[in-house]
C-alpha cells in the first residue's frame, strides 16, 4: 500500500509539472520576435472603465482567433483603450488579444510573462517606471475631485477634515497621499491637508457607493472622463474646482519579462508616433470622448 | 354487512387508520414548508422591486433595482456558469484525489509519507482560500510554471478542497470495521488488495454524500478565483459589465440569483444520492 501511494502521488506531481512546462519548447530571441512568431500580442487593460475599456457584451468570439482561451479578442472588448491596442497590434500584423488582471497587477510589475503590453490609459510616473518601460504617451487627461452634490464644499481646501475615495495603486492615491512624482509643470493643485483616504478597489466603487448613499467619504479623485462618464449616468455628483495635474498616458512593458524588451518597445513608440501624427489617434479621441485629447501640451 | 359503505373492503384495521393519519401529517406538513418557502420569496422579490409605501408619516422604501440593466446583461453573466460549473468539477476531481491520497498518507507507518500529509493538510488549512490562489497564480510563474488562469485556480481550489476533505476520507477509512481488514488478511490479500478491494470500496459510500456537499460549497468559493482577472467565469462576468456600466448591486444579485439556482439543483442531485447510498443502510 505505501508502494502505491508513493507511486501514485509520484504520477499526480510528475503530471501537473509535465502540463505546467509543455510548450515552452523553444525560446526566440526577443519579446518582439516571439509576438511575430506567434502571431497575436497579448494587451493588458482593466476593463471596468467605461469608456476607456469595458467588456462588449454583445460580441462573439471569433472561432478563427489565435487568442489564448484565458484572453479576450478584439471583439469581446470596447473602447478608446481597446481601440488603440487593436490599431497596435495590427500595424504590429499581429491578432490583438486581451488579458485582464485587476489593475494594481499591472502596475505592480512583474508580470511573468502572462501578458505583453498595458494598453490602459497609464500615467507615466517615474516610481512605475523602475519596474515598467514606457512608451510615448498615446493621449492625455486630468486628474479632478469629485464631490457629492450639494454638499457645501466649493473649493479643494474646504476638504479639510474629510474623507475622500480613491481606487487602489493609482496616480489619485499618490496624489492625495503627497507621494505623486510627476513633473512640476504637470501639477495644478497640491492635496488638501488633512483629508482621510479610502481605498476600495476601483474608482467606480467610490462613485456607486456615493450613489447608494453610503456616507463613508465625501468625493472621490479620478479622471475627468470618469467623472463625466459618472455624471452622464445620472449619478449626484459634481468636479470640484479644476483638474489637479495632467496625466500622460503611455503603453507600457514589464521590464522583468524574460525575453529582452528594447526591440518591442522601440516599434511601440515608432506605431504611436505614427498614430499621432496621422490623426488616427484623434479619430479614435473623437468617436470615444467627442475631444481630441491626444495632442501633447504646449 | 349493513354498512353503506360501496367498497367490498374489510374494514380497516386499526394500523392502516394510525398509517393514514402520519402520511396526511406528512403531507400536511410538506404543503406547509412549500406555501411559506413561496410566501418568503414573495417577500424577498418585494425587498427588490423598488416600491416606496407611505402610510401617513410612516414612509418605507424597498431596494430599486434597473430591470433594464439586468434584462440587457443576463445573457453575458449566464455565459459564466458554465465556467464556474467546470472549474468546481475539475477542482473537486483533483481534490478528491489529493483526499483520498492524504487520509490513506495518515494512515502510513512510514514518518515521511505520513509527515508529507499531515504538514500538506495544516498549511493549507492554515492559510486563507483567497491567499492561497494568488500564490499559484503570481509564484509559479517564477519558477518557469506559467499556468493559465483556468488552471491556477483550479489547483488552488483543489488542493485547498482536498486537504478539508481529507478529514472526510480518513473518517470514511476508520468507518470500515477493524475485523474487515482482519478477515481480508486472513484469506491471504496483501495489505494493498486488502485496502483497493475490502477498504476503499467500503470507505467510498460513506465518503461521497459529503464530497457531493463540498462541490456544491466550492461552487460559490470558486468566485474567489475571479480576483486574478484571468477566469471569466460568473463572479467576474458580473462585476466587470456591474462596474463599467454603474451597477454593481444590479449585476451582483443576478449573479446571486445564478449562484442560488445552481445551488437548489446540484442539493436535489447530493440528496438524491445521498439517499441511494444509504439504502444498503439499516
Amino acid at each position: 500500500m505505501k508502494k502505491i501511494t508513493v507511486l501514485i502521488s509520484l504520477i499526480v506531481m510528475v503530471a501537473i509539472v509535465l502540463t505546467a512546462c509543455g510548450g515552452n519548447a523553444s525560446k526566440p530571441k526577443d519579446m518582439l520576435a516571439q509576438i511575430n512568431s506567434r502571431g497575436y500580442v497579448i494587451v493588458s487593460t482593466d476593463p471596468n472603465y467605461a469608456p476607456q475599456s469595458s467588456l462588449n457584451t454583445q460580441g462573439k468570439r471569433p472561432s478563427t482567433t489565435k487568442c489564448p482561451s484565458d484572453t479576450l479578442t478584439t471583439a469581446e472588448m470596447q473602447g478608446f483603450d481597446v481601440d488603440v491596442a487593436a490599431e497596435i497590434g495590427k500595424r504590429l500584423g499581429v491578432e490583438t488579444c486581451f488579458a485582464t488582471p485587476s489593475w494594481d497587477m499591472i502596475t505592480a510589475g512583474s508580470w511573468a510573462d502572462k501578458w505583453d503590453v498595458s494598453v490602459g490609459s497609464m500615467t507615466i510616473t517615474n516610481t512605475r517606471a523602475k519596474m515598467l518601460a514606457f512608451t510615448e504617451p498615446y493621449y492625455y487627461y486630468f486628474a479632478v475631485v469629485a464631490i457629492k452634490i450639494n454638499s457645501g464644499i466649493n473649493t479643494l481646501a474646504d476638504l479639510s477634515g474629510k474623507a475622500l475615495c480613491v481606487a487602489a495603486s493609482t496616480t489619485y492615491e499618490d496624489w492625495l497621499n503627497g507621494k505623486l512624482d510627476l513633473p512640476a509643470a504637470d501639477t495644478f493643485a497640491q492635496p488638501p491637508a488633512n483629508v482621510t483616504e479610502v481605498p476600495l478597489d476601483t474608482d467606480q466603487e467610490c462613485a456607486q457607493s456615493i450613489k447608494s448613499g453610503r456616507t463613508d467619504f465625501i468625493g472621490y479623485v479620478t479622471a475627468n472622463t470618469v467623472v463625466d462618464a459618472n455624471i452622464a449616468a445620472g449619478f449626484p455628483v459634481v468636479q470640484l474646482d479644476g483638474p489637479v495635474y495632467r496625466e500622460s498616458l503611455a503603453a507600457a512593458v514589464d521590464k522583468s519579462s524574460s525575453l529582452p524588451i528594447d526591440s518591442f518597445v522601440s516599434e511601440l513608440n515608432t506605431i504611436i508616433t505614427a498614430m499621432h501624427s496621422d490623426g488616427t489617434l484623434t479619430n479614435l479621441s473623437m468617436i470615444w470622448y467627442q475631444i481630441d485629447m491626444t495632442q501633447a501640451p504646449k | 354487512m349493513s354498512a353503506p359503505s360501496s367498497t367490498m373492503a374489510a374494514p380497516k384495521s386499526q394500523a392502516d387508520l394510525i398509517y393514514e393519519l402520519q402520511v396526511r401529517a406528512k403531507r400536511r406538513f410538506s404543503i406547509g414548508v412549500i406555501i411559506s418557502w413561496i410566501v418568503m420569496l414573495a417577500f424577498l422579490a418585494f425587498l427588490f422591486s423598488g416600491v416606496r409605501i407611505s402610510l401617513g408619516s410612516f414612509s418605507f422604501k424597498t431596494i430599486h433595482l434597473d430591470q433594464a440593466f439586468i434584462r440587457e446583461n443576463i445573457p453575458f453573466i449566464a455565459r459564466g456558469v458554465w465556467v464556474t460549473i467546470g472549474i468546481s468539477a475539475l477542482s473537486i476531481l483533483l481534490a478528491t484525489i489529493l483526499a483520498l491520497l492524504a487520509a490513506l498518507g495518515r494512515l502510513s507507518k512510514f514518518p515521511p509519507i505520513y509527515a508529507l500529509c499531515t504538514f500538506y493538510v495544516s498549511l493549507i488549512r492554515g492559510t486563507p482560500l483567497y491567499l492561497q490562489i494568488f500564490f499559484f497564480f503570481l509564484a509559479l510563474p517564477q519558477v518557469g510554471i506559467i499556468l493559465p488562469g483556468l488552471w491556477a485556480g483550479v489547483i488552488a481550489l483543489g488542493l485547498n478542497y482536498g486537504a478539508y476533505m481529507s478529514e472526510i476520507f480518513r473518517a470514511g477509512l476508520s468507518s470500515v470495521g477493524k475485523g474487515q481488514r482482519e478477515a481480508a488478511l486472513a484469506i491471504g490479500m496483501t495489505p494493498g488488495q486488502t485496502m483497493s478491494r475490502i477498504v476503499i470500496p467500503q470507505a467510498l459510500r460513506f465518503a461521497i454524500p459529503p464530497t457531493g456537499n463540498e462541490f456544491i460549497a466550492m461552487l460559490k468559493d470558486s468566485a474567489l478565483v475571479s480576483a486574478t482577472g484571468f477566469v471569466h467565469e460568473l463572479m467576474w462576468r458580473a462585476t466587470k459589465v456591474g462596474r463599467a456600466q454603474f451597477h454593481n448591486l444590479e449585476a451582483l444579485i443576478t449573479a446571486a440569483v445564478f449562484y442560488w439556482v445552481m445551488t437548489l439543483v446540484f442539493s436535489y442531485f447530493q440528496n438524491r444520492l445521498e439517499a441511494r447510498m444509504s439504502r444498503g443502510e439499516r
